[in-house]
């Protein structure tokens, strides 16, 4: 079976239980929604949501030298990773900016890398080009292979006793419909979350499976707004190469006493000497929901730009994800957004949103 | 920029104490690059008793250096030196490929 063949077959299972694929050109093939954002962003809040999030790339890289060059390209120390267990770890350039946010698992007989959608053959090209001597192999995996998430505070009674207690980037392995599947916990929307890997000609069978054991199926309106909720940043909107991991937020996969890594001293020096320009957080607005790339004023002066905008349900209002200089980036500031001739006013907020409504 | 590289008299004089100290007789140098270091790549530099099949081989001042293919599109035209005394770095890989190199200078960019 092509790969072609079995996403289609993996669409035509999420259209017979509601999904509508409306968001056109851009779209990351996630449905929009299955005929009821609301009650789907209820079930990642409260229950358990289902998310095909096969777009995400996934390399397979084994060989001897497979954490200890990892661990020299990227932010984190990968080095004494153990099977069954991970880490989120950043690709830097050597001036200090993001190449990419990766998730690296364990599974013992091999690394299984989890990158943003669409950038798997750029993280490939660019481990191939600081790859010199090295017993490495890398594999890319994403067509031949699906990613399913489980997510929300149910979602581990949704994949079985197997993954209760994993911590995050933590892997198991998980028998489901007589299939040996892959779990690895990830966290992707900022809550407790599950990546199932599977076969991709497994993908529609894993998927129906799921939702037998009550995993809700969620499209991409919900997801988002689960996501920007939780201020977690995404590639092509949040992450690039315009950003460095301490205005993206991503402290938490940096290791300050690891050693050297590919742009290690500027990640050091912005640190050491608080060099850092922006940095992101959330705007709730009064009005309506400002456009992505709008930038953001206070009292007359650019102070930054929205990078995600989403209804918020826990708000009940719009709220974005945006860059806003250091300078300003605290809790309270009124600003004012403009998109095109509109202008909207919000205010900045931390995030994750502390309190979220049911 | 010559298209080789190089090893001065008194880098080849260091390395061939190196390697009598350690008991090596038939022995090469073997100079390469790998990933990593602040600025992406660093240099390594070790003691090969025999070359590779796909190595570049070049002999100067008494001494064989091993590059492999991929290490030498970053080094060549590199010589190696050896700065001594109380503040000597030991080895020293003067590049002429590299734009920019990390505070303590044993990483390079091109």
């Amino acid at each position: 079976m092509t790969p072609s063949t079995t996403a289609s077959i993996l669409r035509d299972a999420q259209a017979k239980a509601g999904a509508e694929f409306d968001r056109g050109e851009g779209s990351l093939a996630l449905p929009a929604h299955f005929g009821d954002a609301a009650r789907e962003y209820h079930a990642a809040r409260q229950a358990a949501a289902l998310l095909d999030h096969s777009t995400f790339g996934r390399l397979r890289i084994t060989g001897a030298d497979a954490l200890d060059l990892l661990n020299r390209l990227s932010t984190n120390k990968l080095i004494d990773m153990q099977p069954g267990h991970g880490a989120g770890t950043v690709l830097t350039t050597n001036k200090g900016r993001i190449v990419d946010l990766l998730v690296v698992a364990n599974l013992g007989e091999e690394l299984l890398v989890i990158t943003s959608p669409g950038t798997q053959e750029r993280v490939a090209e660019w481990i191939d080009l600081y790859t010199f001597g090295e017993d490495i192999a890398v594999e890319d995996v994403t067509q031949s292979s699906s990613l399913l998430s489980v997510v929300g505070p149910q979602a581990a009674d949704a994949l079985g006793e197997a993954v209760a207690g994993l911590e995050r980037f933590d892997s198991t392995d998980v028998e489901l419909g007589g299939r040996p599947l892959k779990v690895i916990r990830t966290d992707a929307l900022g809550i407790a979350g599950y990546d199932v890997v599977a076969p991709a000609e497994h993908a529609a069978s894993v998927w129906l499976d799921l939702a037998d054991r009550g995993a809700v199926p969620v499209g991409d309106i919900a997801a988002e707004a689960v996501r920007v909720e939780q201020g977690v940043p995404r590639y092509g909107r949040e992450l690039g190469e315009d950003y460095n991991p301490h205005e993206a937020g991503l402290l938490p996969f940096i290791s300050f006493d690891k050693g050297c890594y590919i742009g290690q001293e500027v990640v050091v020096r912005l640190n050491t000497y608080r060099k850092v320009q922006k940095r992101l957080m959330g705007i709730a607005f009064d009005g309506e929901m400002p456009d992505n790339d709008a930038l953001v004023e206070a009292d007359g002066k650019q102070v930054g730009f929205i990078t995600s905008a989403v209804d918020s349900p826990a708000l009940g209002r719009p709220l974005a994800l945006a860059y806003v200089r250091t300078a300003h980036a605290e809790a309270g500031l009124a600003v004012e957004v403009r998109s095109g001739s509109r202008t909207t006013s919000g205010v900045t907020l931390e995030l994750p949103l502390s309190a979220c409504a049911d | 920029m010559p298209l080789t590289i190089s090893i001065s008299e008194k880098a080849a004089k260091k390395a061939r104490e190196f390697a009598q100290k350690n008991e090596h007789e038939e022995f090469g140098l073997r100079v390469g690059v790998k990933g990593g270091g602040c600025s992406g790549l660093t240099y390594t530099l070790s003691i090969d008793a025999d070359s590779r099949p796909e190595d570049k081989v070049i002999e100067e001042n008494g001494i064989k250096l091993f590059i492999d293919k991929k290490s030498y599109v970053f080094l060549a035209g590199t010589v190696l030196e050896y700065s001594d005394g109380l503040n000597g770095k030991g080895f020293v890989f003067n590049n002429p490929n590299a734009k920019s190199v990390c505070g303590c200078g044993t990483s390079f960019s091109v």
